[in-house]
C-alpha cells in the first residue's frame, strides 16, 4: 500500500506535456518557466543536441550509398520512402512503418518521426503568420466552423515566439495575407530572383510580390545560438544550432528552469478521465522498450503528439462519460482533416546571367504570398495559394548528348550550367467533415495498440485551384523573360506536405468543435491541444509558427487559470 | 535470463544511451530470407570489367583522376546488391554477362585486358544499341540496354559523390559560412559539389 502511494507521489507533476516536437517543446518551455513541475513525455528515443546528429558533418563521400535507399530501408519504410525527406543521410529521423502501421482507406502519406524533438528536427523551417483574411474565411464562405479567435488575439503571441525562435525575413506590409513580424535580417535573393521580383512588380504593381522566404534559420547569432553557415544540410540536424528545434531552443530553456523531467520511450496510450472531478487526472503510458504500462498524474495536460498522434490519443481515451473519445460530444474529433496541396507549378530557364554564379548553399527560397481571392480578385474556387521556389544555376548541362560518356562528358559535368527557376504552389485545402480518421481495431502496432484509419481526399475546389497554381506561375516566369517554360502537376496526395491539421478543431460552440478559444477541450477543461489538430482552417502558409504562438498563448492561459483555482 | 533479455536490461539501465535504432537491431530480427538477399554475385573478373567500364565513362583528365581512382569500381556492385530489387539486379547481371561474352568473342580476352581504344569502341557500340533499343525494342537486348544505362548512371553518381569527384573534378566547400547570390564567375570556374 505504501509503495503505491509513494509511486503515485513520484509520478505526479503539475503538468504533463505529451510530445516533444515544435508545439510540445514550446509547452514545456512556457509551463516550466512559469514555475510548473512538468513531465515531458516522448514516445521515441532521445536525441541529444549536436552529439546525436550523426550525419551532420559528413562529406558526400562519407555517405555510403550516395544518399540512396537500400532495399532493406525500402522494405522497412514502405510509406516514408514515398518521398525525398527519407534518405540515407536522414534515415534516423523517420519511423519504421512496419512497427506503426495505419490503414489507408484512401492514399494518405503519413510521415512521422519518433524521437525527442519530433518534426522540429526535420521541418522545412518556413515560418509565416496567418493573416486577418485566414481567420475570417470559414465564417465568410461557410466551409468549416468559425475560428474563435482573430489575428489580433494571436498577434502578440506571434511576436513573442518569433523573438525567441529567431525568424529571418523581410517585412512587406501585407496585413491581410501575410502580416509583418519581428525578423532577423533577411537572407539574400540571388541575381535571377531579384530580376524576377522586379519584373513582377512592374507588371502587377502591388497585386503580386516576390519576397525572400521567412525561415527559422538564424542570419545572426541569437540567444546563444550560432548563425546559419549556408551548408543547406538542416535535415541532418544543425551542429551550429542555427535553426529552431526543440533541441536548439525550447528544451534547453525548459531544462534551465530545473522544473523539467523528460522521459523518452514513453508512448501515451490514453488520457485517464476522472468522472468525479470531470477532469483528466493523468495519462497511461506504454514503455516503448519494455512494453510495461504505467500511469502519470498531473493537474493539467497538454497534448502535443502531432495532429494525428494527438487525435489518436483523444479517440482512444474512452470512458462512460466520453464513449466516443475524450471531449468528443460534438462528434467532430477525427474529422475535418486537411493538408496543403502542392507539387504543382511551373519552371523556366533564364539567359543573360551567365557571368554570375552563387556561393554558399542557402537553406531558403523565395515566397510569393497569396494573391488569389484577395481584394477584388475573384476566382471559380475558394481561398488561395502561395508560391515557394528558387532560382539556381544547374550542374547538369543540357548540351550533353544523351547517354554520352568520356572526357568531354566529364568536363561538361564539372562546369556550371544554366540558370533555372521554379515556382511551386502551396494551396489551401478546405475543411470537409467527411475527411476523417478513426481507430481501426483490426490492426495492432508493435506495442499492441490499435491503429488509425485515414480516409481523406482532395476535392473539386483543390483541383480547380491547381490550374491557377500552374498558369499563374508560368505567367510570372513569362513576364520575367524565362525560356522553355513548363508547367507541371506531379500529383499530390494528402499527407505529402506534412502539414496535416484540423482533427480536433477550435470553435466557439461545444456542439460543433472540440476545443475552445484557448485550445482547451470544451468538456475537459484541464486538457489542452495546441498542435495542428486544433486548426479550424489552414490558410496556405506553412503552419508551424502558428502552432508555436497558439501554444504559448494557451500555456499562459492555463497557468493563469491554475492560479485562479479554475483547473 | 537469455541473451535477448540481458540485452534488453542493459538498454534499460543505460536509459537513453542506446538509440532506438540500435535496440531494434539488438532485439529484433529483420533478416531477409536468404533467397531475397544478394540475388547476384560478381566474380573477380566481372569486378575488374566494371572498374574499367567506369573508367572509360569518366576517365582521368588533366584536372582530376577518373572513376577508377575514385573507387567507383567498388561502388557499382555495392549499389547493385544493396539498392536494387532482385529482378533489376538480375537484369544488370545478365547485361554484364552478355557484354563480357561479346568482348571475349571479339577479342579473345576479357574487357580489362583489351587496349583502351577497343574498350571505347565496345562501349560506343553499346551506347548506340541502347539508344536504338528505345525504338527497336529487341527482346534479346533488354538486359544489355539496362546494363549500359545503369552502369553509366552509377558511374556518374559514384564519381561525383566521391572525394576525387567532389574536390578535384568539382569544387567542394564544407562550410561556406555565407551566401552570395551574384557571385562573379571566375575563369575556369568549376561547379560546386554538394
Amino acid at each position: 500500500m505504501n509503495l503505491n502511494i509513494n509511486l503515485k507521489a513520484e509520478n505526479t507533476y503539475d503538468a504533463i506535456v505529451v510530445g516533444s516536437g515544435i508545439s510540445g517543446g514550446w509547452a514545456a518551455k512556457e509551463l516550466t518557466e512559469k514555475g510548473l513541475k512538468v513531465l515531458l513525455l516522448e514516445r521515441g528515443m532521445n536525441i541529444e543536441h549536436i552529439k546525436d546528429y550523426d550525419s551532420a558533418m559528413k562529406n558526400p563521400w562519407d555517405i555510403k550509398h550516395a544518399g540512396r535507399l537500400t532495399e532493406e530501408m525500402k522494405r522497412t519504410h514502405p510509406v516514408q520512402k514515398r518521398d525525398y525527406p527519407y534518405n540515407e543521410a536522414t534515415e534516423k529521423w523517420w519511423v519504421n512503418d512496419l512497427e506503426c502501421p495505419y490503414t489507408e482507406v484512401k492514399r494518405f502519406d503519413w510521415y512521422r518521426g519518433f524521437h525527442v524533438g519530433g518534426k522540429s528536427l526535420m521541418w522545412g523551417r518556413q515560418s509565416y503568420r496567418l493573416g486577418d483574411l485566414n481567420f475570417s474565411e470559414n465564417a465568410k464562405d461557410g466551409f468549416g466552423n468559425d475560428w474563435p479567435i482573430r489575428y489580433k488575439d494571436l498577434s502578440p503571441w506571434y511576436d513573442y515566439v518569433e523573438k525567441f525562435a529567431g525568424i529571418s525575413g523581410q517585412n512587406e506590409g501585407l496585413h491581410e495575407v501575410l502580416p509583418d513580424g519581428h525578423f532577423l535580417p533577411p537572407m539574400d535573393l540571388n541575381i535571377v530572383e531579384k530580376s524576377v521580383k522586379e519584373s513582377i512588380k512592374q507588371k502587377w504593381g502591388n497585386e503580386r510580390l516576390l519576397t525572400i522566404g521567412r525561415t527559422a534559420n538564424l542570419t545572426v547569432p541569437h540567444n546563444g545560438r550560432g548563425s546559419c553557415q549556408y551548408r543547406n544540410l538542416c535535415s541532418r540536424g544543425c551542429p551550429f544550432g542555427a535553426y529552431f528545434s526543440t533541441q536548439s531552443s525550447t528544451l534547453p530553456a525548459a531544462m534551465d528552469t530545473g522544473n523539467l523531467t523528460l522521459r523518452p520511450y514513453s508512448i501515451v496510450n490514453h488520457i485517464i478521465y476522472d468522472k468525479d472531478t470531470k477532469k483528466a487526472k493523468g495519462v497511461m503510458v506504454i514503455d516503448a522498450l519494455t512494453n510495461k504500462t504505467m500511469e502519470f498524474y498531473s493537474k493539467i495536460i497538454f497534448v502535443n503528439g502531432s495532429t494525428l498522434g494527438t487525435t489518436f490519443i483523444l479517440l482512444n481515451s474512452t470512458s462512460d462519460a466520453h464513449p466516443n473519445g475524450l471531449g468528443n460530444a460534438s462528434g467532430q474529433l477525427g474529422h475535418n482533416l486537411m493538408d496543403h496541396h502542392f507539387r504543382c507549378g511551373a519552371n523556366g530557364d533564364f539567359d543573360g546571367f551567365d557571368k554570375f554564379y552563387t556561393y554558399g548553399r542557402r537553406a531558403n527560397g523565395f515566397y510569393v504570398p497569396r494573391f488569389r481571392n484577395v481584394g477584388k480578385d475573384k476566382r471559380d474556387y475558394l481561398r488561395g495559394f502561395g508560391y515557394q521556389g528558387s532560382a539556381s544555376r544547374q550542374n547538369w548541362q543540357n548540351d550533353i548528348a544523351e547517354l554520352s560518356f568520356g572526357a568531354d562528358f566529364k568536363e561538361k559535368m564539372t562546369r556550371p550550367g544554366k540558370w533555372r527557376m521554379g515556382f511551386g504552389g502551396f494551396g489551401e485545402m478546405l475543411p470537409y467533415y467527411e475527411n476523417r480518421v478513426y481507430i481501426d481495431h483490426s490492426k495492432k502496432d508493435k506495442w499492441g495498440q490499435s491503429v488509425l484509419a485515414i480516409d481523406c481526399e482532395y476535392k473539386e475546389n483543390e483541383k480547380k485551384m491547381r490550374i491557377d497554381m500552374m498558369n499563374d506561375a508560368a505567367e510570372m516566369l513569362e513576364a520575367a523573360g524565362a525560356k522553355n517554360i513548363k508547367t507541371y502537376d506531379n500529383d499530390c496526395y494528402p499527407g505529402m506536405a506534412i502539414h496535416e491539421m484540423g482533427t480536433a478543431r477550435m470553435g466557439k460552440d461545444p456542439k460543433t468543435s472540440v476545443l475552445n478559444e484557448w485550445n482547451q477541450v470544451h468538456e475537459v477543461k484541464n486538457v489542452f491541444v495546441t498542435d495542428g489538430a486544433s486548426m479550424p482552417s489552414i490558410g496556405c502558409q506553412n503552419p508551424s509558427l502558428t502552432f508555436m504562438a497558439l501554444t504559448a498563448r494557451a500555456a499562459d492561459h492555463a497557468v493563469n487559470e491554475l492560479k485562479k483555482g479554475n483547473l | 535470463m537469455d541473451r535477448r533479455e540481458a540485452l534488453r536490461n542493459v538498454a534499460i539501465l543505460l536509459g537513453t544511451a542506446i538509440s532506438a535504432g540500435t535496440t531494434d537491431i539488438l532485439f529484433s530480427s529483420y533478416t531477409l530470407p536468404e533467397s531475397e538477399k544478394n540475388a547476384v554475385n560478381f566474380s573477380a573478373e566481372q569486378l575488374k570489367t566494371l572498374t574499367e567500364i567506369a573508367d572509360v565513362i569518366i576517365p582521368t583528365t588533366k584536372s582530376s583522376g577518373g572513376a577508377k581512382a575514385a573507387g567507383v569500381g567498388k561502388f557499382i556492385p555495392m549499389m547493385i546488391t544493396d539498392c536494387y530489387p532482385a529482378k533489376q539486379q538480375q537484369s544488370f547481371y545478365n547485361g554484364l554477362a552478355a557484354f563480357e561474352a561479346r568482348t571475349k568473342k571479339t577479342y579473345g580476352k576479357s574487357f580489362a585486358l583489351i587496349p583502351l581504344a577497343e574498350r571505347r569502341k565496345m562501349l560506343t557500340t553499346l551506347r548506340q544499341e541502347t539508344l536504338d533499343q528505345k525504338t527497336n525494342k529487341i527482346p534479346e537486348k533488354v538486359d544489355l540496354a539496362y546494363f549500359f544505362t545503369t552502369v553509366r548512371d552509377l558511374t556518374s553518381l559514384g564519381y561525383f559523390s566521391s572525394e576525387i569527384g567532389c574536390t578535384k573534378a568539382r569544387e567542394y566547400v564544407l562550410i561556406p559560412g555565407s551566401y552570395d547570390g551574384a557571385y562573379p564567375l571566375k575563369p575556369g570556374q568549376k561547379s560546386w559539389a554538394t
